[in-house]
């Protein structure tokens, strides 16, 4: 899919913007260019896309705020922040407005389309394994996920919307129930390589599950930690 | 900065002094009043016992008040009574009230001064971090201005190297580059200007410049770019008007503005800049007229301020710093001039106008 995939380009500098669309469009992609925030985020109400590459400091509505906007929104396409910062706190202010990855400028371009087609196939790995009806649905200790719609409704009836970070830590640990799971593993199948400065944000991420599905999150019975290496999943209760 | 290192030595230099006061109280009360109080408190004490045992042992009242004369004895049906006679009494109470007023006015003095010197240096420190605040968030905002440029730089170069192009597409490459050299370079430009100011580190001359010359290569040097972009600049100067200034500062202030108008002429895909002048009582009026984006009455105050930029970027080729107008006004200013900025709105064109003290005119016959 990712040969032909969409993607938006957000980036108020012209030169920078028609750089990257020419040479997105050159690797066989469908390109979009837009220069402000908040017409990016008008854009969104009659179109869609695989992949946002936004820019983030932009006119009208940052980067940060437009990524914010659309997840609120339920837009869950992959974005690739493009910044002049390039500070850890920086990166990790992205990622948790819920960007997928984060290059700061000046960028090389090779590097640019590699993490470009690593997020569309991530997404691709995720739309696949979410396909078939039976992998669509997680079901654990009276919780019930959806992959497709990126809800879930918890052991207490309570009706939850995952992000979709959420959703694929989920699905990688679901698709070995039992087993161990690094953290490093858990970073490069749902983020890619290097994109957090520490694993720490993994943890976070856990606990936030944790906090949605397990009956008392300080006692885990399905998100349990392995100290030192990561996290094993169980579909039924540990006794 | 020296300013604040001197303040900062003398608060020091004052709470020192302070502290070695207090410390000399301590050591003087104790020393002179106490020990004093004390061992006089103890003296009357001793000579009362002595006046007691000497009038039971028989001694004439007479012979007992001559040999202590600061005893008082009151004979009465009872029996003798000896006391420390009430003058003795006064001064040593006079005394220990002298030395607590003096105290307390001096004490009290020197808790002012102290007061003083820790608002003084923690004025003088918060100055400091502001400054250091400001150059940390100086230099974090260059690198950023220089990280856009430098990135479409880089893209077009590996562009071109990773892929085969056409002559067309070569040119493009080139000529997009080219343009972003000339971004950094007005950057620089803009950047030095701006330090220099703001440290004030700038020795301006006061003597009559023709404006109409300085408008003239300003309108020059920018003639072709506005072309490209479809905006014509005129100018209205008569050629007699000279200002009081520097001839390199208003050549700056000049071109910043004409900077600041194609910036926003641009955007809206070309139109019209018109730089006229006359004179207005003692001083001398140059206003910079655009049809261009405009601005909101209430980004007005924010227009001049360090880093502004109300359109950053926009769609349009170029790219501000966000000092222009800082520097304009900074040097409109130290030029004992001002400036001033209207627009009708977002859409309407802005309107910019400098006021400098006027000189005298030049002779009407000779050319300029």
């Amino acid at each position: 899919m990712s040969g032909g995939a969409r993607v938006l380009v957000v980036e108020d500098d012209p030169h920078l913007a028609a750089g990257l669309a020419e040479n997105l469009r050159a690797e066989g992609f469908t390109v979009e260019t837009l220069h402000d925030g908040a017409k990016a985020l008008g854009w969104f109400s009659g179109a869609s896309c695989d992949l946002i590459v936004l820019d983030v400091m932009l006119p009208g509505l940052d980067g940060f705020a437009l990524c914010r906007a659309l997840r609120e929104r339920g837009t869950t396409t992959p974005v690739l922040f493009l910044t002049a910062r390039g500070d850890p706190a920086d990166r990790i202010r992205g990622l948790e407005a819920g960007g997928d990855d984060y290059l700061a400028k000046p960028f090389h371009l090779k590097e640019f389309l590699l993490r470009v087609r690593a997020i569309l196939k991530r997404w691709d790995w995720y739309k696949a394994s979410s396909a078939s009806a039976a992998s669509a649905v997680l079901r654990f200790g009276g919780n019930e996920v959806d992959f497709r719609t990126f809800r879930a409704r918890s052991f207490a009836g309570e009706e939850q919307e995952l992000t979709e970070k959420e959703a694929m830590i989920l699905k990688v640990l679901a698709e070995k129930p039992g087993e161990i799971v690094s953290r490093e593993d858990l970073l490069e199948r749902v983020w890619g390589y290097d994109v957090f400065p520490s694993t720490r944000t993994v943890d976070n991420f856990i606990l936030r599950l944790r906090k949605r599905f397990e009956r008392d999150p300080a006692q885990p019975q399905h998100f349990l930690t392995v100290w030192g290496v990561g996290y094993r999943f169980l579909i039924g209760e540990q006794h | 900065m020296k300013t604040s290192r001197i303040f900062q030595l003398t608060a020091l230099l004052l709470v020192v002094v302070s502290v070695v006061q207090v410390g000399y109280w301590l050591i003087d009360l104790r020393g002179q009043t106490l020990v004093k109080v004390e061992s006089a408190q103890r003296l009357y004490a001793q000579q009362l016992e002595a006046a007691r045992t000497l009038l039971a042992s028989g001694v004439p009242v007479g012979k007992v008040e001559a040999a202590l004369p600061d005893l008082t004895i009151r004979s009465g049906p009872a029996g003798s009574e000896v006391s420390v006679s009430a003058g003795v009494t006064r001064q040593l109470a006079e005394e220990q009230q002298h030395r607590s007023t003096q105290y307390l006015w001096e004490g009290g003095f020197f808790l002012l001064a102290l007061c003083a010197c820790i608002a003084v240096i923690w004025m003088a420190l918060r100055a400091e971090t502001e400054v250091i605040r400001e150059q940390e968030s100086f230099l974090a905002l260059v690198s950023h201005q220089f990280k856009t440029p430098l990135a479409s730089l880089q893209l077009s170069l590996e562009t071109m190297t990773l892929r085969t192009l056409t002559p067309e597409q070569s040119r493009t490459l080139i000529d997009r580059m080219l343009s972003d050299l000339q971004r950094m370079e007005t950057m620089v430009a803009q950047i030095l200007d701006g330090v220099r100011l703001s440290r004030g580190r700038v020795d301006l001359k006061r003597e009559p410049v023709p404006l109409a010359g300085a408008v003239g290569r300003v309108v020059l040097q920018y003639q072709e770019r506005a072309a490209n972009d479809r905006i014509s600049i005129e100018t209205e100067v008569p050629p007699d008007l000279q200002v009081l200034g520097d001839p390199l500062a208003v050549d700056v202030v000049v071109r910043n503005l004409v900077e600041n108008a194609l910036a926003a002429v641009a955007p809206v895909g070309g139109g019209k800049i018109v730089l006229s002048s006359r004179r207005a009582g003692a001083d001398i009026e140059l206003t910079v007229r655009d049809s261009g984006v405009g601005f909101r009455q209430s980004d007005q105050a924010r227009l001049f301020e360090k880093f502004s930029r109300l359109h950053p970027g926009a769609g349009s080729t170029y790219y501000g710093t966000g000092l222009g107008l800082y520097i304009v006004k900074r040097l409109m200013q130290l030029l004992g001039g001002s400036v001033t900025a209207r627009s009708e709105g977002l859409g309407r064109g802005s309107e910019f106008v400098l006021t400098w003290p006027s000189a005298a005119s030049l002779p009407a016959t000779e050319p300029s």
